[in-house]
């Protein structure tokens, strides 16, 4: 049959978001691919150019409107490497608390999004039901339900409000007794399976060398983890380890990336109850926003020559900011700042795991993966 | 809400029984990073240095490399092959116009050396690696390395392409080149990844000629409803 190009996207199910993925298919049979993004490009390289560093945390909050957290976060780690700035003990463990309830509530909203794409539409508000737990968690430490604007350079915006450690715990043992229930749904579905099982192998070292990390390189039996291999914040402290999964023997498929994820938020959620009782002075001592205990001083300017960088764990695969200081205004504002979105790089690499797949595959490959457009086009 | 008969059931549900902080040791990655600045200062030319970083309660070493334009392509090669360097985790391009003959762009790469393997198979069943940090050895010790690159003065600023080396810096080298204007000698397939393919050629907007449209100018407070910025925006690109 004769080969021919169609377009998917940018308005389809299948993007989550707004991108162009252009199918060479044979038949059924997917022969070519190529993603085209750059849709929602807003320049945020550019417009971080003439902000102060405090402004620009804002900006990093909606890179990615499913897990600002952590993108604010990824930010302020690299800042504090610019200005050298030393954060209290307790401003990591309230970071830490922040951005492993922000990963849960990716990864919920990703599984809610990924169960239409194959057809299961009931799991999409269960999860959305779980995802507003974390929402109204996130909403008492930021103040807003998805731009929390929370991380401070040197510490955070504010501190554990009254209760937020009997709410967070009630709320995180009533998801990890949850869990369990979407497992039923989803493990026990034929439709789920015949659809996630056997499509879109994808090798560990294969995926190292095209850039792809996080819960997509775990899925393929791999424990490499940017939190615990180079460790930051406060996660050393803490009894953990990352969810590694046993894929087949041709390498991690959708099923495994599934697997991965649903592990992941059973260890986040656990991470969020052990820190809660570990963090220093307690978890029911408030202080009021700028204490001492919370946010350390740091300085706001960067001299010219200077730069900084953190590798950083996000939701979706390693994300990281370089920054180079002396800018404007005598080094009030950043000279470059660069960002590297995992989805960026990992929606090339996904698109080429469909080749040899049915078109019908196309939409539970590329939702396994998790992209997000956001943070992908910048 | 009935939360309080949830509150009795927080036991929390350990059921393997896990050790303590499990990182990579600090002297370890030391060591490691001191390994590698050894083996690629053979290359004459190249200066290479450790640069501790701490966050929270950790520190870490970090090989932090500078090297001339034409070393780029051997300096990757050597990382690759002989030190395990198998992630490109970004390319950054930098415009530096007050930066002198010497530098007037930088090509900054990030790296990890993740050392991952496939996982063994073992009777036609996979065993997942669970290998516990502190044991690594060797090229399995994970580490950050960042190379810096200078390249002179030029209208044209090129370097060497890596893509055939790490697939990863492939999309990576199309942004540098589509935001900065830094090409890539070698690169199969450049394109315009985030701008529209219609963008003029030799327009890159992160090029520091190219100014913010209202860079000095408080719009919020000084024009909130926009008189002055009409006659400014004249004959400008938008």
């Amino acid at each position: 049959m004769a080969e021919m190009w169609i377009s998917m996207g940018p308005q389809h199910p299948m993007t989550h978001g707004l991108w162009t993925l252009k199918v060479k298919v044979d038949g059924e049979t997917v022969v070519d691919t190529e993603p085209d993004l750059g849709y929602i490009h807003r320049g945020v390289e550019k417009i971080c150019e003439a902000r102060d560093f405090t402004q620009i945390t804002t900006y990093c909050d909606r890179l990615c409107y499913a897990s600002a957290n952590t993108w604010s976060h990824s930010y302020i780690y690299a800042v504090e490497d610019l200005l050298e700035v030393e954060v209290p003990e307790r401003a990591e463990y309230i970071r830490l608390i922040a951005v492993e309830l922000q990963r849960i509530a990716s990864h919920l909203m990703w599984l809610g999004a990924y169960g239409p794409d194959i057809g299961n539409l009931s799991i999409m508000v269960w999860c959305l039901r779980e995802r507003e737990m974390m929402m109204d968690l996130l909403q008492e430490l930021g103040g807003s339900r998805m731009h929390y604007n929370f991380p401070r350079v040197g510490g955070v915006k504010r501190d554990l409000p009254h209760g937020f450690a009997q709410r967070a715990k009630a709320k995180l043992s009533l998801f990890l007794d949850r869990i369990q229930e979407y497992e039923a749904l989803f493990d026990e579905s034929t439709i789920f399976l015949v659809r996630t099982q056997g499509v879109g192998y994808s090798k560990p070292e294969e995926m190292v060398n095209h850039g792809v990390s996080g819960p997509n390189l775990r899925a393929g039996g791999v424990n490499y983890d940017v939190r615990r291999a180079h460790p930051y914040s406060v996660y050393s402290e803490l009894d953990w380890e990352p969810p590694v999964e046993r894929p087949s023997i041709k390498g991690a498929d959708c099923y495994d990336r599934y697997r991965v994820r649903v592990e992941e938020m059973r260890v986040s959620a656990r991470m969020v109850l052990e820190a809660l009782e570990k963090i220093p002075r307690g978890a029911d001592t408030y202080h009021e926003p700028g204490d001492p205990a919370i946010i350390g001083k740091a300085p706001s300017r960067a001299p010219e020559g200077t730069s900084g960088y953190h590798h950083f764990e996000d939701s979706r695969g390693e994300s990281m900011f370089y920054i180079a200081g002396g800018g404007e205004g005598r080094g009030k504002q950043p000279y470059r700042v660069s960002i590297r979105s995992p989805m960026f790089i990992t929606i090339p690499y996904a698109s080429e795991c469909m080749i040899g797949y049915k078109v019908a595959d196309i939409p539970a490959i590329m939702g396994s993966f998790d992209p997000c457009i956001g943070e992908t086009d910048r | 809400m009935v939360l309080h008969h949830l509150v009795i059931r927080l036991s929390l549900e350990t059921t393997r029984v896990l050790k303590m902080g499990r990182i990579v040791p600090p002297e370890t990655q030391k060591k490691a990073a001191e390994a590698l600045i050894s083996g690629v200062s053979e290359i004459s030319g190249i200066e290479a240095e450790i640069v501790e970083k701490s966050s929270g309660t950790s520190t870490r070493s970090t090989v932090s490399i500078s090297c001339p334009k034409s070393d780029w392509r051997g300096l990757a090669e050597m990382l690759k092959e002989k030190h395990g360097v198998d992630y490109c985790s970004m390319i950054t391009g930098i415009h530096w116009p007050d930066g002198g003959p010497d530098k007037n762009w930088e090509v900054i790469y990030h790296f990890l050396r993740m050392g991952v393997v496939d996982p063994p198979i073992i009777d036609g069943v996979v065993e997942p690696i669970d290998t516990d940090p502190e044991e690594l050895a060797g090229l399995q010790i994970p580490l950050e390395i960042e190379v810096s690159i200078c390249i002179p003065e030029t209208d044209e600023p090129s370097l060497a392409s890596v893509q055939d080396i790490w697939a990863g810096a492939d999309w990576n080298e199309k942004e540098t080149w589509d935001l900065v204007g830094i090409d890539f000698e070698g690169h199969v397939g450049m394109r315009r990844v985030l701008q529209p393919h219609e963008t003029p050629v030799g327009f890159h907007p992160l090029q520091k000629q190219h100014k913010l449209r209202y860079h000095d100018f408080e719009e919020m407070y000084d024009d909130a409803q926009g008189f002055l910025r009409k006659p400014a925006d004249a004959g400008k690109i938008k």
